[in-house]
């Protein structure tokens, strides 16, 4: 596969968006109009006094050709979990998918935990007004901790194929506790699920991507297309310590195929599209998501520091 | 409106020689009857930790099938371990509840977790014993058999296993909202139910089945079914949401009858139990369990302090 980068393409600090946010521009993901490109992402609002942050949805509109930023957000997209919800903390990503007249988002809501320093569950909400907002189904998640997925189930990417939908997403399979470890660092893997109605889900139960770097590498935002004849996956990878500063062990872009939307075949060497060598994206490549417009097929995804200074864009070449 | 004979308290750690990981609090009992005598599960604490934290460990009590209130055996250690970290019962495992399956036992228990906005929450894990109930292994990898969806947010907790006609059912708690006007948050909780083929992948029902009396925002917990008499006999305890420690705000127990498990008819009026004058009840009365034995009916309940000081026995004048 081949990709033509065509860089950094929306960096939040030009922006006055909701919420005082003013960095992270995470998790790009867009829904396609028939004349522009809404892009939906997670930036953060930084609480003064404590340091901590609050992941809020925002989108861009943008032109067809990515070259005319059209405008932001000026109010909420989803609202914020009350006290003791699964996504009271922030939500990161949003997936919003359209299909058959309807448009579903799929979030993953964040809730701060003593013992480590998150817990994570899928949520699902609709918007009744064109994307601009989304209504909750429900204050509790869709898709929470299993017997066999303990924790961080997260990154949910949802697609219609075969008359049914396929969801994608991560779960948490160890949070490494162990001496010279500043604080506790979490595993994921990825995991799917299939459902009639985008509400209740029935599991595969097992990892889909094999592990390249051991037992704790960890996966996460996984993006499906269909391109070709085939199943595409792109999603992203890391070592489980030190990837917040060392390139060598930071995010990058992995790829699997399939044939049935069950069985995945992962190999890495195909997916075309790596570190720049310098810039933007020279240091960490993270959650992509791909999809098509017109008669292309898109890559969004972020660069260094996990997005901090926003998405850029590739486009896949024949 | 039935009639129970108090037999007093029967069992109370804090007055025993027991381990520091049985300081005190025995909470929530629950039975599994044996040839000749009835093992009582529980839930029991440490002192607490420097912060005021506590950690909640499963464990039992053998009492003399012939005589309820003689204590044969007390478990060694918890029959539960607690989950690592990060996980749903890395604080704590209560309450617990048994249930016998092709010659294992099979136990159903909250895992507790801490929060940073609000105290805890709460999701259901199974465990199972090869040994006749003197240890647990969990199943799965670490995570809960029944945790939250769009309509139970959190703390699903609280659960009852029992099987009917071959199916399985869990009659638990589930969270609706957190009260966050007062110093400490305060969650309300309401009782639910949900059936399986398998004991391990569960349907909700997805509604309340008792219908709330003190006001929108009572809690309900141990939700406890006896089928006897050819009808199903729930007793379970309520109180306030906020106050609950004072007497008049305090757990009651209550009770709801049903022909098919779906529908409810709450009338408390029945139950017939409440506190006592004075005593180790006399300011609360929550967290029943109705078994049969030999005969007779008998309900195993927590007094003051949500089971500080141990947990008591009554039993049933007449017939459900």
């Amino acid at each position: 596969m081949k990709w033509t980068k065509l860089g950094r393409i929306f960096a939040p600090a030009d922006h006055d968006l909701i919420g005082n946010c003013s960095e992270f521009a995470q998790s790009p993901q867009a829904l396609v109009f028939d004349d522009f490109i809404r892009i939906y992402f997670s930036s953060r609002e930084v609480n003064p006094e404590t340091g901590k942050a609050l992941s809020h949805v925002c989108f861009v509109d943008m032109s067809k050709d990515f070259k005319t930023l059209l405008r932001v957000n000026k109010k909420p997209v989803i609202e914020l979990g009350g006290a003791g919800s699964f996504d009271e903390h922030g939500i990161f990503p949003v997936n919003v998918l359209n299909h058959g007249g309807r448009l579903l988002a799929f979030t993953t809501g964040w809730s701060r935990r003593m013992s480590v320093s998150v817990e994570t569950g899928v949520g699902m909400a609709e918007s009744f007004d064109g994307g601009e907002t989304f209504q909750k189904f429900g204050s509790g998640p869709v898709l929470t901790s299993s017997l066999n997925e303990p924790f961080l189930v997260a990154d949910a990417f949802v697609k219609h194929y075969e008359e049914r939908y396929f969801m994608w997403y991560i779960y948490g399979t160890q949070w490494i506790d162990s001496p010279g470890v500043d604080q506790p660092e979490r595993v994921y893997k990825i995991g799917g699920a299939w459902s009639h109605d985008a509400k209740e889900w029935r599991r595969q139960d097992r990892r889909l991507i094999e592990d390249i770097l051991g037992e704790t590498e960890c996966q996460a935002l996984p993006t499906v297309t269909y391109h070709a004849g085939r199943y595409h996956m792109f999603f992203c990878f890391r070592r489980a310590l030190g990837f917040r500063d060392n390139s060598q062990r930071a995010y990058r872009i992995g790829y699997a195929f399939s044939d049935d939307l069950v069985t995945w075949t992962r190999d890495d060497d195909k997916a075309g599209i790596n570190c720049s060598d310098d810039g933007w994206d020279s240091q960490m490549m993270c959650y992509p998501h791909v999809f098509s417009c017109d008669d292309s097929v898109y890559m969004l995804y972020n660069g260094n520091d996990f997005g901090k200074h926003g998405f850029g864009l590739a486009r896949w070449e024949e | 409106m039935y009639k129970w004979e108090k037999l007093g308290l029967i069992f109370n750690p804090a007055s025993l020689a027991t381990p520091e990981w049985m300081f005190e609090y025995a909470q929530a009992p629950a039975v599994l009857v044996l040839e000749s005598f009835v093992r009582v599960y529980f839930s029991t604490r440490p002192p607490a930790d420097k912060s005021g934290q506590f950690v909640s460990h499963a464990a039992y009590v053998d009492l003399d099938r012939s005589d309820l209130t003689r204590i044969l055996a007390i478990s060694d250690e918890p029959v539960l371990s607690l989950g690592e970290i990060g996980t749903f019962d890395e604080f704590g495992t209560y309450p617990i509840s048994v249930i016998r399956d092709q010659g294992k036992v099979i136990a159903y228990y909250g895992g507790w977790t801490r929060c940073e906005s609000v105290p805890f929450n709460v999701a259901i894990g199974v465990a199972e014993s090869n040994d006749g109930g003197s240890c647990f292994r969990k199943l799965g990898s670490g995570g809960p058999v029944l945790s939250y969806s769009p309509d139970e947010p959190f703390i699903v907790s609280g659960p009852k296993i029992r099987r009917f006609d071959g199916r399985w059912y869990l009659f638990y708690i589930a969270g609706r909202k957190w009260i966050t006007s007062h110093e400490r948050p305060e969650p309300v909780y309401k009782i639910r139910m949900a059936y399986s083929d398998d004991g391990l992948n569960w349907s909700k029902l997805g509604k309340d089945i008792i219908e709330s009396v003190l006001n929108e925002d009572e809690c309900q917990a141990s939700p406890d079914v006896i089928f006897y008499n050819g009808a199903y006999h729930m007793f379970f305890c309520y109180r306030e949401s906020l106050g609950y420690k004072s007497k008049s705000k305090g757990y009651r127990i209550g009770y709801a009858r049903s022909e098919d498990l779906v529908h409810w008819e709450r009338n408390d009026e029945l139950v017939g139990i409440d506190v006592s004058g004075d005593g180790w009840d006399s300011e609360m009365v929550s967290y029943p369990h109705v078994f049969e034995l030999d005969d007779s009916i008998n309900m195993l309940y927590l007094g003051n302090n949500f089971g500080q000081y141990g947990f008591g026995l009554a039993r049933l004048v007449g017939e459900l």
